[in-house]
C-alpha cells in the first residue's frame, strides 16, 4: 500500500499507508495525524485540511484541481503557498507512494 | 421589535445590562413575519456580541459574526456540547446523543465509523437513489396541478433515503414521518416523551436485528463497530443510532421547504438554474447559504472573552448561523443571492469537529430535489392564498407550502 509522511509543523514525521483511491486528508484523520482537522469530511466547505506539499512532490501532485479548491483555499488558516493544497483532493495512486506533506501550524484561529 | 420583560430570569451580574436587547430568534412575531430578512437585519440592528432572554433557554449570549461562530465552533474545549439538544431523556436510561455530545478527541473514533459512508465519495452512490425516490414522488401528484410541497415532497424524501441509508425497511416511511412530526412539532411534552418512548423501543429492536444479521447499512455498521478492537456498548449504539434519527430529518425538509418557496416567489430564478445545468452545486451552495436553518448551542467552559465582552463559564451561548451566513464582512450585499460568488465556508452546517455530518447527503438531496423538480415541473406558484406561516423552534422553515403549476 503506498505511504504518505506527514511532517507536522514541530518536525514530527509520521508514515502512514493509505490505500489508492483513499485521498491524503483521510490518511491522517484515519491515523490520528493531529495537524489535519478535516472538519467537513472532504466537501471543500472548510479549509481545515490545508497541507504543503513538499518540493520534491510539487511537480508530481500538482496544483490545486479545480477552481472550488483555489477558492476555498484562500479562507484557510495558516499562509498559503505555491505548494498549499487541500489534502482531500489530493487521491492516492501507486504514483504517490513516498509522497511527503507538511502541515501548517494550525488549521484554525 | 417586540419588547421582553427581563423580570422572570436572573441575569449574571458579569452580562452589561446594555447588551440585553429585545431580540427573539425563533421566536417573537417580527422573527417569525419573515424570518430571514430579519436575521439578516441583526448586523444593522445589534452589536456584534449581545445578550438575549429566551423562553426556551434562558440568558444566553448570543453571536451573529461569522468569524465569531467559527472561534465558538472550531473550539470545543471552551465551548462545550453538553446539554446543546433540547430532547427529553428518561432518567433511567442516561445515553449520549453521539457524536454530537462527545468531545475529542473520543470524538473522532464515532465520526471514523461513519465518515465513510457521509463523505463526498459514500452520497455519490445515493444519487441515482435519491433521482428515482423523487421522481416517484412528483408522479404522485404532477398530474394533479398542485401538491402540499412538505407533506408531500420535503416529508417523505429525507425520510426514504435515510431509511435506505441506515438500512430500515421502506414500509416504516409513514411512521417515522409522524414520530419526525410528533417529536420535533407538536410543542406537547406528553406527545413527544410518547414519541421518544416509540422511537426507542423500535430502534432497540433494529439494533438487535442488526447485531444478529449484520448487513451494509448504517445501523449494522455502528451495531457492530469496534474502534481501537473495543465493540460499543449498547448505550452508545443506540446513542449514535438515534441521534441519526433527530439530527437528518427535520433540518432537510426544513431545508427544501424554504428553498421551494424562494424559487416560487423567483421565477427568472429558476430559469437561471435551469440554463446553468453545471453550475448545480455552486448554486446550491448559495441557496444553502441563505437558507441555513439551525442554531449551534454551547455551554462556556472556561472564561473567554469575544469582542471585548467577558463570557464566564457555565453561561450559555448560542450562534444564530442564519444570521453569520448574511455577514457583510464575509459576503458582500448578504441577501443577494448570487450563485457566483468566490466560495467561502458556509455555515448552514455549522464547522469544527461537531459540523453537520449530514450536510454532503443534505446538499445531494437538494442538489437532486431541484434537478428533477425543475425538469418535470419548470413552472409553479403559491397557491392563491397560501399563508406562509413560520412557528417558534429550533429548525427554520415555513410549515406548510402550498404550490401550484
Amino acid at each position: 500500500m503506498p505511504k504518505v509522511t506527514y511532517v507536522e509543523h514541530n518536525g514530527d514525521r509520521r508514515v502512514v499507508e493509505v490505500p489508492v483511491g483513499e485521498n491524503v486528508m483521510h490518511g491522517a484523520l484515519y491515523n490520528g495525524v493531529e495537524g489535519i482537522s478535516g472538519e467537513c469530511g472532504g466537501g471543500m466547505s472548510c479549509a481545515t485540511c490545508h497541507c504543503y506539499i513538499d518540493e520534491a512532490w510539487t511537480a508530481r501532485v500538482g496544483g490545486p484541481a479545480s477552481q472550488l479548491e483555489r477558492e476555498m483555499l484562500e479562507s484557510a488558516y495558516a499562509k498559503v503557498k505555491p505548494s498549499s493544497r487541500l489534502s482531500c483532493q489530493i487521491e492516492m495512486t501507486e504514483a504517490l507512494d513516498g509522497l511527503v506533506v507538511h502541515l501548517p501550524e494550525r488549521q484554525s484561529a | 421589535m417586540t419588547t421582553q420583560s427581563p423580570e422572570p430570569f436572573t441575569v449574571p451580574d458579569h452580562v452589561p445590562r446594555e447588551l440585553i436587547l429585545p431580540v427573539q430568534v425563533a421566536e417573537g412575531d417580527d422573527f417569525l413575519a419573515a424570518p430571514y430578512a430579519y436575521m439578516a437585519r441583526l448586523h444593522e440592528t445589534c452589536p456584534p456580541v449581545f445578550y438575549r432572554l429566551s423562553p426556551q433557554m434562558g440568558g444566553t449570549w448570543t453571536l451573529i459574526k461569522h468569524a465569531d461562530a467559527m472561534f465558538m465552533l472550531r473550539h470545543p474545549e471552551r465551548f462545550s456540547t453538553r446539554n446543546a439538544t433540547p430532547f427529553p431523556r428518561d432518567p433511567a436510561n442516561p445515553f449520549k446523543f453521539l457524536p454530537l455530545e462527545s468531545d475529542p478527541p473520543e470524538h473522532r473514533k464515532y465520526r471514523n465509523i461513519v465518515d465513510p459512508v457521509f463523505s463526498p465519495q459514500g452520497v455519490a452512490r445515493l444519487e441515482g437513489r435519491i433521482a428515482q425516490r423523487a421522481n416517484d414522488l412528483i408522479d404522485r401528484f404532477i398530474g394533479r396541478g398542485g401538491c402540499e410541497f412538505g407533506a408531500e415532497f420535503g416529508r417523505p424524501l429525507p425520510v426514504s433515503i435515510f431509511l435506505e441509508l441506515m438500512g430500515l425497511p421502506q414500509e416504516m416511511i409513514d411512521t417515522f414521518v409522524k414520530w419526525a412530526v410528533d417529536l420535533l412539532h407538536s410543542n406537547d411534552r406528553a406527545v413527544m416523551a410518547q414519541t421518544m418512548k416509540h422511537i426507542t423501543d423500535y430502534l432497540k429492536e433494529a439494533i438487535a436485528q442488526k447485531q444478529r444479521t449484520p448487513d451494509d447499512g448504517v445501523v449494522s455498521r455502528i451495531a457492530h463497530a469496534a474502534p481501537g478492537g473495543v465493540p460499543l456498548t449498547a448505550q452508545e449504539i443506540f446513542g449514535f443510532v438515534m441521534f441519526l434519527f433527530i439530527a437528518g430529518l427535520d433540518t432537510v425538509f426544513a431545508t427544501l421547504n424554504n428553498v421551494w418557496l424562494w424559487l416560487a416567489r423567483n421565477p427568472e430564478r429558476r430559469q437561471e438554474i435551469l440554463s446553468r445545468p453545471d453550475d448545480l452545486n455552486a448554486i446550491v451552495e448559495e441557496l444553502l447559504r441563505v437558507h441555513a436553518v439551525t442554531f449551534s448551542g454551547r455551554t462556556v467552559e472556561q472564561d473567554v472573552e469575544i469582542r471585548g465582552v467577558k463570557m464566564k463559564k457555565g453561561d450559555r451561548i448560542n450562534a444564530i448561523l442564519p444570521a453569520c451566513n448574511f455577514d457583510p464582512e464575509v459576503f458582500p450585499d448578504p441577501t443577494r443571492v448570487d450563485f457566483d460568488r468566490p466560495r467561502k465556508p458556509i455555515l448552514a452546517f455549522a464547522q469544527g469537529v461537531h459540523s453537520c455530518m449530514g450536510a454532503h447527503l443534505a446538499r445531494l438531496e437538494v442538489k437532486v430535489s431541484l434537478r428533477e423538480w425543475l425538469r418535470r415541473i419548470p413552472q409553479f406558484a403559491l397557491a392563491q392564498g397560501a399563508r406562509i406561516v413560520y412557528r417558534p423552534g429550533g429548525v427554520v422553515g415555513p410549515e406548510t407550502l402550498s404550490l401550484v403549476w
